[in-house]
């Protein structure tokens, strides 16, 4: 394989990986905040795609509100999520809130099939062009949009944490719940802001994907294994472990293509998964915690 | 034996009995095979809930890919008779093996990871199976699927609609019977301690590797079961079958019956797998009220699933309990039901 074919696949492993970490981003800071793996953030994922879509194509907004639109929408079901069905399960039982976030998942995807119809939808680019060539390889200009919105995502949340007071109280409230709580947090609605980030973020991925994949309601799950097995892969700590998570998986799977088979390109993401899971839980960059037993 | 305890022998045993006889004269009743072919599913969904709510509610084990075992289970059956030519008990008897084996091998991730983590690695457990039955082309037939011969053993088709709905539905009431023989004694009570709190269990001396492995093989076993009658029933076998959707299906019907209890999922079982067929159960059902059923039973799922989560945990199982205790005031005090809701709640939050 030459240089071009091999920089070709490193390509398209950043642009999947781009995307895996803005998913793994979202079940991380989900995770902080409430001890909570959210099944249902694959839903927000699709949900960016249909609802930019969607308003482009029938409401004729231009791409650019469309687009801030279907987040805000995504970021309000996921608030609305958080607030009727996490919210009133108060004991925080993880066998119950999995449960619950898998019921959200079946509903979410049920309830927009009923919406946008059972159909694939797509979008234009966000702008039209040649692609570039860099060095034998060719770069679409939608990748450099999905980098760019993921670059742009991560360095604004952790001026977030580390800067604001808002993102101070989340970064308490992922410590010690109780203790946030004591010094005055308002834990609740740090929860629920996490849930709508959570959702912003997964939509921002579906939507900036849309117009090269195209997108269907029952799209979501198998999308939240891949960001779930990259926020693993890092540690499920911060974003910058949940970025290095999904570039390393996306290169994985790329690399896969290109030195095994595509066959095995969606089991990549499983085997990296459960590899980590078993042999390392705490992720690349993550501490390794005491066992409790 | 006590006479009490004779009577109590007599009691289960007459229960048991009268819902096999019930069950067993259905297909004597009606000639409508369709009617036979979707209460024999029921049976089927029956069996693989039954040991997922051995493992979910009892051992407090989630699994996302339990369809995997079923799965196994068809695969296994049909490509040992259809191909290597084996005889249908021989190879039903390898197929429920290699689930048990399937799920020994499930059972290792259980052992090192709790709550999500867990649930993650069913997930992705079940979907390298689902992959395999797709790219295994040349022993699963790819996503074309294979034909499943008829099931025939001394002579006798089983796959006809009636000899395949009381074959099924006897498997069905024998694992219920064999699970609430598990769940009643030692190894129940050694499950219920263990999903209270694991650190509690190994302080009372509790075995937690043997009986995670335990119940992530029976349940497998159960599940690897119902796949072999489902691939003779249906009589094709598919990827499409056995993937997520079946498996977080599953789960919802083990949630919906509610945890710690075996009736409460195998009723909930029955009633969701012929909900999307109410059509043909209630003959002058309009037409669109049937089509608007199955449209929108998806939705009624999950919304399902995160009503009971929230607002009655112990699922059809604590409604069952409640107008039992009702309609036996003279028993004791009407309050047993509740108390035994009370219990599994306040259970599930531990």
């Amino acid at each position: 394989m030459g240089f071009p074919e091999l920089l070709q696949f490193t390509f398209a492993g950043l642009k999947n990986g781009a995307v895996y970490a803005l998913l793994a981003l979202g079940f991380t800071i989900v995770y902080a905040s409430t001890g909570v793996i959210n099944f249902a953030q694959g839903e927000f994922y699709m949900l960016g795609g249909m609802l930019a879509a969607f308003l482009f194509a029938a409401y004729g907004l231009p791409l650019p509100f469309a687009a801030v639109g279907a987040v805000a929408v995504a970021a309000g079901v996921g608030v609305v999520f958080e607030l009727l069905a996490i919210r009133p399960r108060k004991d925080g039982d993880p066998l119950a809130l999995i449960i619950i976030t898998v019921g959200g998942s079946i509903l979410i995807k049920a309830l927009s099939r009923h919406v946008f119809g059972p159909d694939e939808v797509s979008m234009p680019v966000f702008t039209r062009g040649a692609s570039l060539e860099v060095a034998g390889a060719r770069l679409e200009l939608q990748t450099l949009w999905i980098w760019g919105l993921t670059a742009t995502t991560v360095a604004a949340l952790t001026f977030l944490y580390r800067r604001t007071a808002f993102g101070r109280a989340m970064r308490a409230c992922a410590v010690n719940r109780r203790a946030a709580r004591i010094v005055g947090v308002d834990t609740r609605t740090m929860v629920m802001a996490s849930f709508g980030l959570a959702a912003a973020l997964g939509a921002l991925g579906g939507l900036a994907v849309t117009p090269l994949t195209q997108m269907r309601f029952d799209a979501g799950s198998s999308v939240a294994l891949k960001g779930f097995a990259a926020a693993i892969l890092g540690g499920l700590g911060s974003p910058v472990a949940a970025v290095v998570g999904g570039v390393v998986l996306g290169l994985l799977e790329s690399m896969s293509i290109a030195f095994l088979s595509s066959t095995y390109k969606d089991a990549v993401a499983l085997v990296v998964l459960l590899a980590v899971l078993f042999m390392r839980p705490q992720g690349l960059l993550g501490r390794a915690r005491r066992e409790k037993l | 034996m006590t006479p009490a305890g004779l009577r109590a022998f007599g009691s289960r045993w007459g229960w048991v009995l009268a819902v096999a006889v019930a069950v067993s004269t259905v297909p004597f009743l009606t000639s409508n095979t369709f009617l036979v072919k979707i209460l024999t599913l029921a049976a089927v969904n029956v069996i693989v809930v039954g040991g997922l709510a051995l493992l979910f509610g009892y051992a407090g084990q989630v699994s996302l890919g339990h369809a995997a075992f079923v799965g196994i289970g068809a695969y296994a059956a049909t490509y040992l008779t259809s191909v290597a030519g084996w005889p249908w008990p021989a190879a039903a008897a390898a197929a429920v093996a290699l689930s048990v084996a399937g799920g020994l091998l499930l059972a290792l991730p259980s052992l090192r990871l709790r709550g999500h983590y867990l649930a993650m690695a069913t997930l992705g457990f079940g979907e390298i199976v689902h992959l395999g039955f797709v790219e295994a082309e040349p022993l699963t037939g790819g996503v074309d699927g294979m034909r499943v011969p008829p099931a025939v053993v001394a002579g006798l088709d089983l796959s006809t609609p009636a000899a395949s709905y009381l074959l099924t539905w006897g498997c069905a009431l024998l694992a219920m019977v064999v699970l609430r023989n598990v769940v009643t004694r030692r190894p129940g009570r050694a499950m219920l301690a263990m999903h209270g709190s694991e650190e509690g269990a190994v302080a009372c001396g509790i075995d937690l590797t043997g009986w995670k492995v335990a119940a992530f093989g029976v349940s497998a076993a159960l599940a690897g079961l119902a796949g072999v009658l489902y691939a003779q029933r249906t009589g094709f076998v598919s990827p499409s079958q056995f993937g997520l959707t079946a498996s977080i299906l599953f789960v919802a019907m083990a949630v919906l019956g509610g945890a710690r209890s075996l009736l409460g999922p195998a009723v909930a079982a029955v009633l969701l797998t012929l909900l999307p067929y109410i059509d043909a159960l209630v003959p002058g059902l309009p037409r669109a009220a049937a089509e608007f059923v199955q449209a929108w039973v998806e939705v009624l799922v999950g919304f399902v699933i995160i009503a009971v989560m929230l607002f009655a945990p112990s699922g059809l199982a604590g409604l069952m309990r409640g107008a039992a205790a009702r309609l036996r005031p003279a028993s004791g005090p009407a309050d047993t039901g509740a108390e035994e809701d009370a219990a599994a709640g306040g259970g599930e939050a531990a």
